[in-house]
């Protein structure tokens, strides 16, 4: 990574460098030509699959439809509607509660598992890594598959009902962090590979013991791609969608089909044929999933990876 | 919807034709799919069939060999709420629905408000009628009007274990009242180790048919007049079933394991439960899925509310519909007549044995094959002796034509008083109120 | 390195951590050798009758061996999408870093601001633009969706910007060539690392996606493997006499990870390579 810093820091004058002779105007006509050309495929891409659903779905939320009875202009009814429902609320409160718990929790399992690897250098290290990380190859329906035979009462190895009402957050959350905390480490461990040998040297030479150079000088200096990790975190579970989907058939007293907002949206459309009163609810989760990351990178942004 | 034809939906639409369009037509073109396929004029006209029943492709191959004029191509589209959530969508898009679709009796309404099926009566259909008695008939009709024709049903009955009943010094109960008493026994001389059966109250067939055997009328509904429609899901028959098995639950004496789990399977097999309230497919079904149990299970008689009635509830149970987006009406409409049809012994072989059927066709029921088929897994018992005349004696009943919301309401209300250890007909009423609402909001004359 | 206290400690730790993340694997192993028997009725974590051959014959021949044709598909998915996606990517990340034209700024700002947007909230209307199109339940409505990857964009750009020098390319054009082969023969080697790391997560993206092709596929000859087992899994606990087919789940469900693990395995260094850039700023 220093090698990476020094070039930027090389070419970054160069990009700045004076204004282009004027001879070169045909050049730089032909330069626009070609960035446009370039961008193209991908700008056609976030038209037809971003910003066109998107309007899509907010003019689908404005409508009503109805059985019997066709679709009528609806203005913000399904809105209020979405607002009034207590079982949008419920599942936003979940995931609100989920994310707020989980994403801590997994972060900071990623971080230590990162924080031992990048000490120790013992082969067992490696393979720890390995395992670590092999979580994330597996397909989510097939690791929630794996994990709802494992929470079985009776043909479970733990014979507790990870399912119940009570635990079944828990328990779901243990999916998602036996998922995705390996590939979060690698993330932090690939930023602690990235940092400046001499740095803890010195303060190994000062006398500070392993754990404090751990904590209060590595993890400050990997600030940003915590704050990234964080963030996909939050976004991943204000989504929460398959994990529930996958178990609910075995215990949907406790899983209901409002478990989450995306659930919710997702039978409302599909299985009860309300797409309108559906695309207000994902245009809802969609906003607030959008306006809650740009938030949180704002008030992180002097450490923030985007720029 | 008719998204499609407001002015605004129609721009949109358009933009998002020319954008995508462009994206797509060099990348379909070189692969040259895309292009419709032109209907030959000679050669055998393609039928396209949805269904989830198990060993299928045998009985398509069968169809397919016996016709020349007709190819059927199956696809399995998923099981249950996955097929249906699929049809809708694609009946609902205009295009991409099969010719011909397996339907579960409680759907039928459902699909044909929306009026995507077509009327077999006008095709034939109410020559067969005579195969089928008059209750199930009616699930698939109204008047001349034909929607489907019934391919299997759930009459339902007591599965029971020999073996723990004579352990345990249990007889078989003729009501809901000795069923409950045995339940006690069996509680306190196993040690609470066995329950006398799980209550699944996930399976929304499974909570309506037993509101139906005890002459429960949640809706009022006839396809002839869809607007209207009276809601009565918490209904008094309604509420003495629930009552009667949230006692069993918060007794102790009934576990509520969901259906279809490996804890449930688990519990069949090592004699946790003793009893097994099934459907007519329940006794195949069984056999494959606790094969160890293999000999000790009889079945006897649903047990009922009045001692020495005789009435009975479906659970279950399948017909094979015509969409409007199918071409060949005629063609798909002998396929839903004659896949599985009242004189077709073959497919009816591998329906029987390898797929579980409870054929609807008096025909196939009453033959020897079905009627006198020993089954090893009963210690010999012939089974059907006793589901055949359960379906003779079910009555007549009417779904909501919203009836995935239905049973969501159903299995959501109880799955969650349950959990939460809160009153059952509270959630019925709650249930009642929530479908009421529905069906206003959906435009339905609510009475 | 000293075996000090702390040290020991950490293997600890370690250790712990490793069990717990092996341990599904484990018993997919097991479990795969059970029939629904031993499924139903064995110690979990331990093996009972062996049946690991009956199962995988069950998972090639169940409904005409239409498991092996997800297999395909999930292969299909995953390599179109991740060459796709990072063509496209690497051709909107090197305009990004390294050409001026009008909007650059005002493009990028968006980007930016859409790889915040949920994936899932789209897929819905996203399905009903593709079914006016008449492009659902074809292998396009799984494909062109996954080759928008913003993430990717932005990673080759920076990656673009920091490692490759202005004066590289410039020494090119000063050479007569043109700015495609530019591009291609000067900036694309330069690229490569990112380039893999791009190409190797959207392949996995791709092969683990789920919801996209739930939606947009009906028929189970296109299904890739992650919706195909959720069919065989739903019918199993629809508990309305479908086939109960839990020993067919999991052995197919071991067979359709062991390839990934194996490119897992052998593709190691890629990984951390390619995630710096994203990582570390």
């Amino acid at each position: 990574m220093t090698e990476v810093q020094t070039k930027s820091a090389a070419a970054a004058p160069a990009a700045a460098g004076p204004a282009p002779a004027p001879a070169n105007k045909r050049r730089h006509w032909r330069e626009a030509a070609t960035g446009w050309l370039f961008v193209l495929p991908f700008a056609v891409l976030l038209v037809a699959f971003l910003l066109l659903p998107m309007g899509y779905a907010l003019k689908l939320s404005l409508y009503r439809s109805t059985l019997v009875e066709g679709e009528v202009f609806a203005f913000l009814d399904n809105y209020q509607q979405a607002f009034d429902d207590p079982l949008v609320r419920e599942g936003v409160v979940r995931v609100l509660l989920f994310g707020l718990v989980q994403t801590p929790l997994m972060i900071g399992i990623a971080l230590v598992a990162a924080l031992l690897i990048d000490g120790a250098t013992s082969r067992f290290s490696r393979v720890f890594r390995l395992a670590a990380f092999v979580p994330y190859a597996v397909p989510v329906v097939i690791g929630t598959l794996m994990w709802g035979f494992l929470y079985s009462k009776e043909t479970g190895p733990l014979s507790f009902d990870f399912l119940s009402s009570g635990v079944v957050l828990g328990s779901l959350g243990n999916i998602v962090t036996w998922q995705w905390a390996g590939y979060n480490m690698i993330v932090l461990y690939a930023a602690l590979q990235g940092l400046p040998k001499e740095v803890y040297e010195s303060a190994r030479i000062d006398g500070a013991g392993a754990v404090q150079i751990a904590l209060r000088i590595k993890t400050p200096m990997i600030a940003s791609a915590l704050i990234l990790a964080t963030l996909f975190t939050i976004m991943g579970t204000l989504q929460f969608f398959t994990e529930p989907l996958i178990l609910q058939p075995l215990n949907p007293g406790a899983i209901t089909q409002h478990y989450t907002p995306n659930l919710y949206a997702f039978h409302q459309a599909f299985s009860f044929q309300q797409y309108n009163y559906s695309a207000a609810i994902s245009f809802l989760l969609g906003a607030v999933v959008f306006v809650g990351s740009y938030i949180f990178l704002f008030a992180t942004r002097k450490r923030s990876a985007l720029r | 919807m008719n998204v499609r034809n407001s002015s605004l939906g129609r721009k949109l639409r358009r933009s998002a034709v020319t954008v995508v369009a462009t994206l797509t037509a060099v990348t379909l073109a070189a692969c040259g799919g895309g292009a419709d396929e032109a209907t030959k004029a000679d050669g055998p006209v393609t039928i396209k069939v949805w269904a989830w029943y198990p060993s299928f492709q045998g009985v398509v191959d069968l169809f397919n060999k016996t016709h020349t004029d007709i190819k059927i191509e199956w696809t399995n589209a998923g099981a249950g709420q996955d097929q249906y959530t699929k049809l809708q969508t694609a009946l609902k898009a205009g295009k991409g629905a099969p010719d011909v679709a397996m339907l579960e009796l409680q759907e039928i309404p459902t699909f044909q408000l929306t009026k995507h099926l077509v009327d077999l009566g006008k095709y034939g259909a109410n020559d067969v009628k005579s195969n089928y008695v008059d209750w199930a008939w009616k699930q698939v009709s109204t008047g001349d009007s034909v929607y489907a024709i019934p391919v299997d049903a759930g009459p339902m009955a007591l599965l029971y274990r020999e073996d723990i009943f004579q352990k345990y010094g249990l007889t078989v109960p003729a009501t809901w009242d000795e069923y409950k008493a045995q339940a006690e026994k069996l509680k306190s001389a196993s040690g609470g180790k066995s329950f006398i059966t799980d209550f699944g109250a996930s399976d929304g067939g499974f909570l309506t048919g037993l509101q139906w055997q005890a002459g429960a009328k949640p809706y009022t509904y006839d396809i002839a007049d869809p607007g209207t429609i009276s809601v009565a899901v918490n209904n008094a028959e309604t509420k003495k079933v629930l009552t009667y098995w949230e006692g069993m639950v918060n007794a102790g004496l009934a576990d509520t394991t969901a259906y279809g789990t490996t804890d449930f399977y688990n519990g069949l097999a090592s004699g946790k439960y003793a009893t097994y309230i099934a459907a007519g497919w329940g006794p195949g079904y069984l056999q494959s899925v606790a094969k160890t149990t293999s000999g000790k299970w009889r079945a006897a008689p649903l047990p009922q509310w009045t001692a020495g009635a005789d009435a009975q509830g479906d659970w279950g149970g399948s017909s094979f519909a015509v969409t409007d987006q199918t071409k060949h009406p005629e063609q798909a409409a002998t396929v839903a007549k004659e896949i599985f049809g009242a004189t077709n012994t073959d497919a009816w072989k591998i329906g029987i044995d390898e797929a579980y059927l409870f054929p609807t066709a008096t025909p196939i029921l009453e033959s020897d094959a079905f009627m006198k088929k020993e089954y090893e897994f009963f210690g010999g018992q012939k089974v059907n002796e006793v589901f055949v005349p359960a379906y003779n004696a079910i009555g007549e009943f009417a779904w909501s034509p919203f009836n995935s919301y239905n049973f969501n309401q159903l299995t959501t209300g109880l799955g969650q008083a349950i959990e939460k250890k809160t009153s059952w007909t509270a959630a019925i009423d709650t249930a009642q109120a929530n479908i009421a609402q529905y069906a206003t909001q959906q435009g339905f004359k609510v009475q | 390195m000293k075996a000090s206290r702390g040290s020991v400690a950490a293997h600890v730790v370690m250790g712990l951590m490793a069990l717990y993340f092996l341990l599904p694997f484990w018993w997919l192993l097991v479990a795969a050798t059970k029939d629904n028997d031993g499924l139903f009725g064995s110690a979990p974590l331990w093996f009972a009758d062996f049946h690991l051959i009956d199962n995988l014959k069950l998972v090639f021949t169940q409904e005409n061996g239409i498991y092996l044709t997800w297999l395909r598909n999930s292969a299909m998915y995953a390599v179109l999408s991740g060459i796709g996606a990072t063509i496209v990517s690497a051709l909107a990340g090197y305009a990004f870093a390294k050409l001026r034209f009008p909007g650059r700024g005002a493009l990028f700002a968006l980007l930016l601001g859409l790889i915040m947007v949920p994936a899932t909230a789209l897929v819905l209307p996203t399905y009903l633009l593709m079914a006016q199109l008449d492009l659902v339940d074809t292998i396009w409505a799984v494909i062109l969706p996954s080759l928008l990857n913003p993430f990717g964009v932005y990673l080759l750009r920076v990656y673009t910007h920091d490692s490759i020098p202005d004066e590289m390319l410039e020494a090119a054009r000063i050479d007569g060539a043109g700015e495609f082969r530019v591009f291609r023969s000067v900036a694309l080697p330069a690229m490569r690392p990112a380039l893999v790391t791009v190409l190797l997560f959207t392949m996995v993206a791709s092969w683990n996606n789920f919801f996209l092709p739930l939606v947009m596929l009906s028929d189970n000859q296109l299904y890739p493997l992650t919706v195909g087992l959720r069919t065989w899994y739903m019918s199993a606990t629809i508990g309305n006499g479908g086939a109960a087919l839990f020993n067919v789940i999991v052995a197919g469900s071991l067979v359709a990870i062991v390839p990934l693990i194996a490119a897992f395995l052998l593709l190691q260094r890629h990984w951390r390579g390619g995630l710096t850039v994203g990582a570390v700023k």
